[in-house]
């Protein structure tokens, strides 16, 4: 998947929205978590972020990249965060870089953060305990062909055991 | 046969074993073969038989307005408030989770208080009081510090400031209803947002969107509540008590079913119209050119447009042929001209002569398939226009013509509710007769008793209906159009009065009869069967549309076949059944020649 991202209105974010960005980045430049790190851009409506496979894990050694695009009015709004480039292999992880994750849907809430978002991913990945696509992963992508965001999918949350 | 059970499984042709009885066969085929005395009398077994074993309890509907289910909702926080000593928010988000029941949030809070707590997000102790001498805060969603004044909780000690859970609850408002169950915007609390906290935050315009959902909420979340399904009607119908038919009449005029909020359609099921809808649908594009205005004369071969509701068409002069929209027959060979039969509603399948190969049967039968269904479609769809065309008709006389008719005649207008009357009458039985062919394409072939008995009745359900909407329709007319009073209104007025009074409860049986499936027809063939009689017959004089076999009634000999016979009126010319009337004429009490 390009980064050129799924076409998603590109509202300029709301004066609310980037001041709580601004305090995030400061917070995360302090105190990042652990095994990510925040490529510098020039905006601050779309953070690529490193992630690194945890030791001890699948996905040791292993270096994917997310990227993190925020709606006008984040927090309000779930920001959408995709896998970019080659995702890992993992049943709730398609490849084109989607994510089965309820807190990037339903379930968000803005008292979250991106460090928050980035925990439960790096958790994911690390309870994984088989490398595999989820099972309807052609079906999926094909449909997502014409660059729907990942946040008009109508998602049937995998169970939490892997 | 001994029971009506047994007897249903034998003539549905599910069981070959009950046929065992040669008797009953024959008798079966006889009534088939046989070219009898008096055939006309097995047909006259009137609705009577129907009355006393299927008049159904009346289903009970309340038509609710906005207003209404507002002063319903207050009642209901009103009473749970009380019943539990809680505040009308947190009463609110309780009804709200048990879908409005006052009944079952009672039973489920004083079950198990603490379950429907945790459940619906309600804590019992504010975690309000640890922050008592806190000055400023953080709000942990925009990170910006406020007065503690311009920090608020849902009692759940999650402070955030007033500007981000007004955006939050903003957001969940336009996100839809599940704003109405809203929780604490901490992610790992669950505490309900009650309504006092939402309105006391949001926008008016937020305020608006937010009650209208609670007002939704009663309607939609309620099994007894349903929204009248016209457009841009506003008011909703509880169920109130009662089995039966779900027809039901909104105070908009309109006329649904309570159960599939289709239009109303009794006799029919709901499931019935619902795989007749389907089929519609999918036939669609095959039957479009069925619903086309023009139809060529079946004389003179010029298209006529049809713009009237009865299906009885005379093409323009010269011609002047009269016929049946329906079936392109000529018009005197329907209704009391032939002895009281209208038969145009009966669908016959092609003759199949000469089919040799299997694929060309197939075809045949495919070509058949086809066939029968656009003989009910159009049946169907034809009464449909013809009922708006009446329903229009009755505004038209509503708004206009019975003041016109009360200056013309010098009748008082109260004098001329005969004529409203009608006119309603002939919209409810064009829908209901619209119904009946749905009821008659699903009518299994196999079951010939039901059938015959089926596509009589429907006949003269059609035929009288033809008689008063041709009455209303075009001898009115003539009312109408003179200057001066005539003085054959009063003959017209009981003429119509008469027509409108027979056809009501004509229709009414036809309904009970179908809806209980024609259930006694059965029974009543058992009677016949039994008693070994051999008055069941057919003809084969008779015409091709005619019913080859009828019953006769159950404990059919206290009333003779000659009895159930027709007779026409000499003077008015409707055809009597002598099992309503014998020696006066329904209609206007001339006695019978
Ligand atoms: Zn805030
Ligand atoms: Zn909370
Ligand atoms: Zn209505
Ligand atoms: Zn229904
Ligand atoms: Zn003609
Ligand atoms: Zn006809
Ligand atoms: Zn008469």
């Amino acid at each position: 998947m390009s980064s050129s991202g799924y076409g998603q209105k590109e509202k300029v974010l709301s004066r609310i929205a980037a001041n709580r960005l601004q305090k995030e980045l400061t917070e995360w430049q302090v105190n990042p978590p652990c095994g990510f790190r925040h490529r510098v851009t020039d905006s601050l409506q779309r953070w690529i972020i490193e992630v690194h496979g945890a030791p001890n894990t699948l996905y040791e050694g292993e270096e994917f990249h997310l990227q993190v695009d925020f709606p006008e009015h984040y927090p309000m709004e779930a920001p959408q965060v995709v896998f970019m480039q080659i995702p890992p292999l993992h049943p709730h992880i398609y490849s084109n870089g989607h994510i089965c994750l309820d807190i990037l849907y339903d379930s968000w809430s803005p008292a979250m953060t991106v460090s928050s978002i980035c925990i439960s991913i790096l958790s994911m990945l690390s309870s994984s305990t088989v490398k595999a696509r989820p099972p309807d992963d052609d079906q999926y992508v094909r449909n997502c062909r014409n660059g729907r965001s990942p946040k008009e999918t109508r998602w049937w949350f995998h169970d939490d055991k892997v | 046969m001994e029971s009506e059970d047994e007897m249903q499984d034998a003539w549905a042709g599910t069981s070959d074993d009950e046929f065992q009885n040669e008797e009953e066969e024959d008798e079966d085929s006889d009534a088939l073969a046989s070219d009898d005395e008096d055939d006309e009398s097995d047909y006259g077994f009137g609705f009577n038989d129907f009355q006393l074993s299927t008049r159904r309890p009346q289903t009970i509907f309340t038509v609710l307005s906005e207003q209404d289910i507002r002063q319903r909702q207050d009642e209901a926080v009103a009473t749970i408030t009380n019943f539990l000593s809680i505040s009308p928010a947190d009463a609110g988000v309780l009804l709200r989770h048990f879908k409005w029941s006052v009944s079952k949030v009672n039973d489920e809070w004083f079950a198990d208080e603490e379950r429907v707590r945790a459940n619906v997000g309600l804590l019992e102790k504010p975690a309000t009081s640890k922050r008592k001498n806190v000055k400023e805060m953080t709000c942990q969603i925009c990170f910006e510090v406020h007065p503690f004044e311009k920090m608020k909780e849902p009692r759940c000690g999650h402070y955030f400031c007033e500007i981000c859970w007004t955006g939050y609850i903003h957001t969940a408002i336009n996100d839809g209803p599940g704003c109405l169950t809203l929780r604490c915007a901490d992610p790992s609390c669950g505490a309900a947002i009650g309504e006092d906290m939402v309105l006391g935050l949001v926008s008016k315009e937020d305020q608006q969107k937010y009650m209208r959902y609670l007002l939704r909420s009663y309607v939609e979340d309620n099994r007894k509540v349903k929204w009248c399904p016209a457009p841009g009607c506003e008011y909703a119908v509880e169920y109130q008590a009662g089995v039966g038919s779900y027809d039901l009449v909104c105070k908009c005029g309109f006329s649904f079913c309570w159960n599939c909020r289709e239009e109303a359609h009794r006799p029919v099921d709901c499931e019935t119209v619902n795989k007749w809808i389907l089929k519609n649908c999918a036939e669609s594009e095959n039957m479009n050119w069925i619903l086309a205005n023009s139809k060529p004369c079946p004389k003179c071969k010029r298209p006529i447009e049809k713009n009237q509701g009865c299906m009885h068409i005379t093409c323009t002069p010269p011609c002047k042929f009269e016929f049946c929209w329906l079936c392109l027959g000529a018009w005197t060979d329907h209704g009391e001209r032939t002895g009281g039969f209208y038969a145009c509603n009966r669908y016959e399948t092609a003759k199949q002569e000469g089919v040799y190969d299997e694929a060309e049967r197939r075809r045949e039968m495919a070509k058949n398939s086809l066939e029968r269904y656009t003989h009910y479609y159009e049946r169907w769809a034809t009464n449909e226009s013809s009922r708006s065309k009446a329903l229009a008709d009755l505004q038209l006389m509503q708004s206009v013509k019975v003041d016109k008719l009360s200056d013309i005649q010098c009748q008082p207008v109260s004098q001329l509710k005969f004529v409203t009357d009608a006119w309603l009458q002939i919209v409810e039985c064009r829908r209901v007769l619209k119904w009946t062919y749905a009821y008659g394409y699903y009518l299994p072939e196999n079951e010939q008793t039901k059938r015959q008995f089926f596509e009589y009745s429907q006949g003269e359900a059609e035929a009288g209906l033809e008689r008063l909407h041709q009455c209303a329709e075009k001898e009115l007319q003539t009312f109408l159009e003179g200057d001066s009073p005539n003085s054959s209104f009063n003959d017209f007025r009981t003429k119509l009065a008469g027509l409108t009074s027979v056809t009501r409860t004509y229709f009414e049986n036809l309904v009970r009869a179908l809806e209980s499936n024609l259930s006694d027809v059965d029974i009543s063939k058992g009677a016949v069967k039994s008693s070994n009689s051999s008055k069941a017959s057919g003809s084969s004089k008779a015409r091709g549309g005619r019913p080859k076999s009828g019953s006769t009634r159950s404990g059919g000999s206290s009333r003779s076949g000659e009895e159930m016979a027709h007779w026409s009126c000499e003077h008015c010319t409707y055809v009597n059944t002598t099992a309503t009337s014998s020696n006066v004429c329904i209609i206007c009490g001339y006695p019978r020649s």
